[in-house]
C-alpha cells in the first residue's frame, strides 16, 4: 500500500511540475499578439481548416493564433457568457442559425463589413438577421449506400418500411445540431401534431439517437445502420477521401432544411482588427475553397464551387423556414420530444 | 534489481505473451496521457464538454448523473489533472511492470467511466480495455519483465 501512495504522489508530483514548467515557458514566449478563436473540434482539427488558416494568417500578421476548442455550441455560449472579456474570445466560429438568439441575448457583436462580399443567393436571406456572418452551410438528409438498397426511400414514408426497423440512426435534438434541424424541418413541413405522430412511428425504425453527428455517423460508417442523417456533402467526402461513389444523399420529395454556420467576433475582442483581418480571410475565396475542401461543406461566397466536385452535387430542394422558432418554443418541442421517447 | 527484472524471464517464461501486451498497453497510455498533456485538455474544460455531450442520453443511476453534473463538471480542473495523472502513472507502471495489480485496477474504474462517457463509437475500446485490465491484474503482469518480480520475490503478498 506504501508504495502505491508513494508512486502516485510521485508521478501526480511530476506532472505538476511539468505543467508548471510547460506554463511558465508559454508565459515567456515573444510580444507578439495572441489572437484567440474559439470552435468546433471538426473546424480547428488536423484535418479541418483551421490549421491552414492558422499558418496562412500567421504569415502576415505578426501575431499567433490560438484556437480554443469547444464540443457544443451551448457549451460555448455559456463560456462566453461567463468568463466574458476575461475568457479573450477574439473570433467565434459554428454557430447555427438555431443558436443566433441565444449567442445575441446577453452577448454584444461587432458587426462585420460584408460590402464587398458576393454572397451566394441560397445564405443572401440569413445575412441580415444579426452581426453574426454565416462561412458555410449545407443541406441536410438521409445518408444511405447505394448498395443496401434496391429502389432508393423517396419520402419520410418510405422511411418506414418494415424492412428498415433498426437500420436508421438520427440525432438526439437536445445535444446536436443535425438531430434539432429534423425535428424542426419535420413541424415545418407536416405541422407539429402530425409531425410527433410521424415521429412515433418512425422511432420504432430507428436503430438509435445519437448525442452527436460524429457518433451517428460512426454507426453508419461502421454499417451497424443504413440511414443515417447527415450533410448532402456528406457523399463528396466519401468520393474524394475514400474513392468511393456508393455513398449518396437520399432526395427527399419533401425538401431539405439548411444549416448556416456562423462566425462573429464579441464586442469585448481584445485584438479587434486581427480578427477582422481573419474573418475577411475566412471569406476570402482561398479561405472558402479550404473550408469547403476540408470541412465538406458548400462555401457562401459565389465562384468557389466551380470546377470542384462540389459542382456536381445535384440541387436538392431546399426548405425555407419562414419563421425560426423562438428559444421557448424550441425547449417546449424538445420537451414534448424527450416525453414522446420516454412513453415509447 | 536490475538482474531480477531479465531473470524473471526465465522462472515466469509463461507470462512473457501477457508482458508484450502489458508494454504496448502502457506504451498506448503515454501516448494518450502525452497528447492530453500537449494539448489543451488541462486548459480547457475538454473533459466537462464531453461529459455535457454524452448527459442527456446516459443511461445510468441518478447519483452516477447527479456526482457527474454538481461535481465533476464544475470542478472539471482537478478531474482532468487526476485523469491525465493516472493515465501516467498507469503508462509508466505497464511499461517497467512495477505496481501492475493496483494500477491495473485502477485502470479498470477509468475505463469503465470511459466506457459510460466516450460515447458508442468507443465503447468497444473500452469494454477491451476492461477486459485487460483484469487480466493483468489476475495474472499479475508485472511479474514477468518488470520490476514487481524483484518485489514479489523478497516481501510477496498481493501487490505484486
Amino acid at each position: 500500500m506504501k508504495n502505491f501512495l508513494v508512486y502516485l504522489v510521485f508521478v501526480f508530483s511530476g506532472l505538476f511540475l511539468a505543467l508548471y514548467f510547460k506554463n511558465s515557458n508559454l508565459s515567456t514566449g515573444d510580444n507578439k499578439p495572441t489572437l484567440k478563436v474559439f470552435g468546433s473540434s471538426s473546424f480547428i482539427s488536423q484535418w479541418g481548416p483551421g490549421p491552414w488558416l492558422k499558418e496562412k494568417f500567421e504569415k502576415s500578421c505578426e501575431c499567433h493564433i490560438e484556437f480554443n476548442d469547444s464540443a457544443d455550441s451551448t457549451i460555448l455560449l455559456q463560456r462566453l457568457k461567463s468568463e466574458g472579456r476575461n475568457g479573450g474570445a477574439d473570433v467565434v466560429l459554428g454557430f447555427d442559425q438555431y443558436d443566433i438568439d441565444n449567442a445575441t441575448a446577453g452577448l454584444e457583436w461587432r458587426k462585420i463589413n460584408t460590402d464587398n462580399i458576393n454572397f451566394e443567393d441560397s445564405v443572401r436571406e440569413v445575412l441580415s438577421r444579426s452581426h453574426l456572418v454565416p462561412y458555410d452551410w449545407s443541406l441536410l438528409s438521409f445518408v444511405v449506400r447505394k448498395s443496401d438498397f434496391q429502389s432508393l426511400p423517396k419520402n419520410l414514408n418510405d422511411l418506414l418500411d418494415p424492412k428498415l426497423k433498426g437500420q436508421i440512426v438520427l440525432e438526439d435534438p437536445r445535444t446536436s445540431s443535425p438531430g434539432l434541424q429534423f425535428l424542426l424541418w419535420l413541424i415545418e413541413i407536416k405541422g407539429e401534431a402530425k409531425a410527433f405522430e410521424y415521429l412515433g412511428k418512425l422511432n420504432q425504425q430507428l436503430h438509435s439517437y445519437a448525442p452527436s453527428w460524429s457518433s451517428a455517423y460512426g454507426l453508419f460508417q461502421k454499417a451497424q445502420a443504413k440511414i443515417v442523417y447527415s450533410y448532402v456533402t456528406s457523399s463528396v467526402y466519401h468520393l474524394v477521401e475514400d474513392k468511393n461513389t456508393d455513398v449518396v444523399a437520399l432526395e427527399m420529395d419533401e425538401g431539405h432544411p439548411a444549416q448556416y454556420e456562423f462566425v462573429g467576433i464579441p464586442a469585448t475582442c481584445k485584438n479587434c482588427e486581427l480578427a477582422e483581418k481573419f474573418v475577411a480571410l475566412l471569406l476570402s475565396k482561398e479561405g472558402q475553397k479550404t473550408i469547403m475542401e476540408k470541412n465538406f461543406m458548400f462555401p457562401v461566397t459565389q465562384g468557389v464551387r466551380e470546377g470542384t466536385v462540389f459542382a456536381n452535387i445535384p440541387n436538392y430542394k431546399m426548405t425555407v423556414m419562414e419563421v425560426l422558432p423562438t428559444v421557448a418554443d424550441r425547449e417546449r418541442i424538445l420537451k414534448k420530444w424527450s416525453q414522446l421517447r420516454r412513453t415509447e | 534489481m536490475f538482474v531480477a527484472f531479465f531473470e524473471s524471464v526465465k522462472y515466469v517464461g509463461h507470462l512473457l505473451p501477457i508482458s508484450f501486451l502489458r508494454v504496448f498497453l502502457g506504451y498506448y497510455y503515454l501516448e494518450q496521457a502525452l497528447l492530453k498533456f500537449r494539448g489543451d485538455f488541462l486548459m480547457r474544460p475538454r473533459l466537462a464538454a464531453q461529459i455535457a455531450e454524452v448527459l442527456p442520453t446516459l443511461q445510468t443511476p441518478d447519483w452516477y448523473r447527479l456526482f457527474l453534473e454538481s461535481v465533476v463538471i464544475p470542478q472539471w480542473q482537478i478531474f482532468s489533472f487526476g485523469l491525465n495523472g493516472i493515465e501516467f502513472a498507469i503508462a509508466i507502471s505497464y511499461i517497467f511492470g512495477y505496481l501492475v495489480r493496483p494500477m491495473a485496477l485502477l485502470g479498470v474504474v477509468v475505463s469503465l467511466n470511459m466506457l459510460v462517457l466516450a460515447g458508442p463509437q468507443t465503447q468497444d475500446l473500452y469494454k477491451t480495455f476492461v477486459a485487460i485490465h483484469l487480466l493483468m491484474a489476475w495474472v499479475g503482469a508485472g511479474r514477468c519483465l518488470g520490476f514487481d518480480y524483484y518485489f514479489f520475490k523478497r516481501r510477496r503478498g498481493i501487490w505484486w
